[in-house]
């Protein structure tokens, strides 16, 4: 067998290809026996999974099958509803999440969350952004005229509202609002950005600023995704997860589960066959 | 792991994949049709078979251009994933390699343009042994594409060892030719042209089958050892 040459084969070069074998400097986030019931109805079995530092990951899957519920577990968005309950852990950085001393607050900011719908509060551009710094007591107005700057910038916004912050966020177009929501969660700095079909409700040059988006947010934080758009997940993610009816069926490398995908469900969801 | 390629919810995209599919059939069985013909053509200096052989090139290449446009149309409207990815790769390679089959047996029929002298026709003998073997190869990768059967092509690879023994051995001879007579070697040079072809189709047959495991197996295995290759068709998909 001849060598490959180190930079013909750079393909994938520092990933790790099977997320399994992440190291603990790599993880950011682990699932371990994941398992959460809506009252008597199971909805994730046996979640096992570690979600990599610094990477985009997205979960895909049929409507129902908990995608979303797995992505509102991370940050505990499922308290939120009475008949749930949940066994098993999630490590955030090592710290189970679900931990009695754990601040739901506190964890939300470390955990950021934009959903399907754009949601801009009733008020200026300048105080969407600044929102959860004022919830934390900051008024500094010099420290949030830099932050609003920066976080508007990250999210590829600046230029295009700069002149205008002081204007309603409703005034925006649906890409523009969707990112000032990026801004806004990116703006308290979480270690982890959670992102739920944030372009089902876009249109297509608005999703293809939002995607590039997210490949610069992924320098900073760790993204994860929930799409229901097959192709946007091999565009922005570095690994992706296939989820059926509650379980976890097939996890890896972006690469591997679009070109060589290794369980006959996985194959059949991504070439839109029917079982 | 089964291929279901009619189990798409678009049912138009199952077309399209048929379709395609029955095209590279359609050219596959051309082009072992050509190979056939210039064998024949070659055994028996028949002139006019060989003219046709060169003439019906054309409808190989159009084959190609056709069923590559298919391909492009494929994936600009229906990005496949997977199977349908590899498929559609793959395809896109085997017609290359038919379409150089083509041309490669429109080459063996130029040393049938020329009458050999009757002691020179024995330079032909062991060609005709070896075009057997390699439109055997050809004939059971098309075979093995057709059913999608991955150990049915890596029998196939195994097979291009023979056909280069028998190309090395049919050199060798070929040579003895020109030693014992030098008047002989423009001959022998023409025969000698479409030996190295027959080698080359066979070649080009062993990257038909390397396509065909990689289509089903979703593991390229170009350049890699017999080991590497057996190890990949064991695993269950």
């Amino acid at each position: 067998m001849i060598s490959v040459n180190p930079e013909v084969s750079s393909v994938s070069a520092n990933q790790v290809t099977d997320p399994s074998q992440l190291t603990a400097e790599q993880t950011a986030l682990e699932m371990k026996n994941l398992n959460l019931f809506y009252g008597n109805k199971q909805a994730l079995f046996d979640i096992n999974m570690k979600i990599p530092k610094g990477k985009v990951t997205a979960f895909i899957g049929p409507s129902g099958c908990g995608k979303s519920t797995l992505l509102r577990c991370i940050n505990r968005m499922n308290d939120l509803v009475d008949i749930c309950r949940v066994d098993g852990s999630i490590e955030l950085e090592g710290k189970n999440i679900f931990d009695k001393d754990v601040d739901v607050a506190s964890l939300r900011q470390n955990v950021g969350m934009v959903f399907q719908r754009p949601n801009p509060f009733p008020k200026s551009i300048y105080e969407n952004v600044v929102y959860g710094l004022r919830i934390q007591g900051i008024n500094d107005k010099r420290y949030l005229d830099e932050v609003v700057e920066k976080s508007l910038r990250k999210a590829a916004l600046w230029d295009e509202v700069k002149d205008r912050l002081n204007d309603s966020a409703f005034g925006l177009s649906g890409g523009q609002q969707q990112r000032l929501v990026i801004a806004r969660a990116i703006a308290i700095e979480p270690k982890v950005l959670l992102l739920d079909e944030p372009t089902s409700a876009l249109d297509p040059i608005s999703t293809l600023t939002i995607e590039e988006l997210i490949n610069e947010l992924k320098e900073t934080y760790t993204v994860v995704i929930v799409t229901h758009n097959m192709q946007q997940a091999a565009r922005v993610s570095n690994y992706a997860a296939f989820m059926f009816m509650g379980e976890l069926i097939e996890y890896s490398d972006t690469n591997q589960l679009f070109t060589a995908p290794s369980t006959k469900k996985t194959e059949d969801y991504i070439t839109g066959r029917y079982g | 792991m089964e291929l279901h390629l009619n189990k798409h919810i678009s049912g138009q995209f199952n077309e399209e994949l048929e379709q395609v599919l029955s095209h590279v059939l359609d050219m596959g069985g051309l082009v072992e049709e050509q190979l056939r013909l210039s064998m024949e053509a070659l055994n028996g200096f028949d002139r006019d078979l060989a003219d046709t052989v060169i003439a019906n090139d054309y409808k190989v290449n159009q084959y190609e251009m056709n069923i590559d446009l298919e391909c492009t149309r494929i994936i600009a409207k229906r990005q496949p994933a997977a199977i349908d990815l590899r498929l559609v790769l793959a395809i896109a390679k085997i017609i290359a390699d038919l379409e150089r089959i083509g041309d490669e047996s429109c080459r063996i029929v130029k040393a049938a343009r020329d009458k050999f002298a009757g002691d020179q026709t024995q330079f032909l003998v062991d060609l005709e042994h070896m075009g057997k073997q390699v439109l055997a190869m050809l004939n059971q990768v098309l075979d093995a594409f057709a059913r999608m059967d991955a150990d049915a092509a890596y029998e196939v690879y195994k097979l291009d060892k023979q056909v280069d023994k028998i190309y090395e051995a049919v050199t060798r001879q070929l040579m003895t030719y020109m030693m014992e007579d030098p008047r002989s070697i423009p001959k022998v040079i023409e025969v000698l042209w479409a030996t190295r072809s027959l080698e080359r189709i066979g070649d080009r047959c062993q990257n038909i089958c390397e396509h065909v495991i990689y289509l089903i197996k979703g593991k390229d295995i170009r350049h890699t050892s017999r080991e590497e290759i057996e190890k990949t068709l064991a695993t269950k998909k």
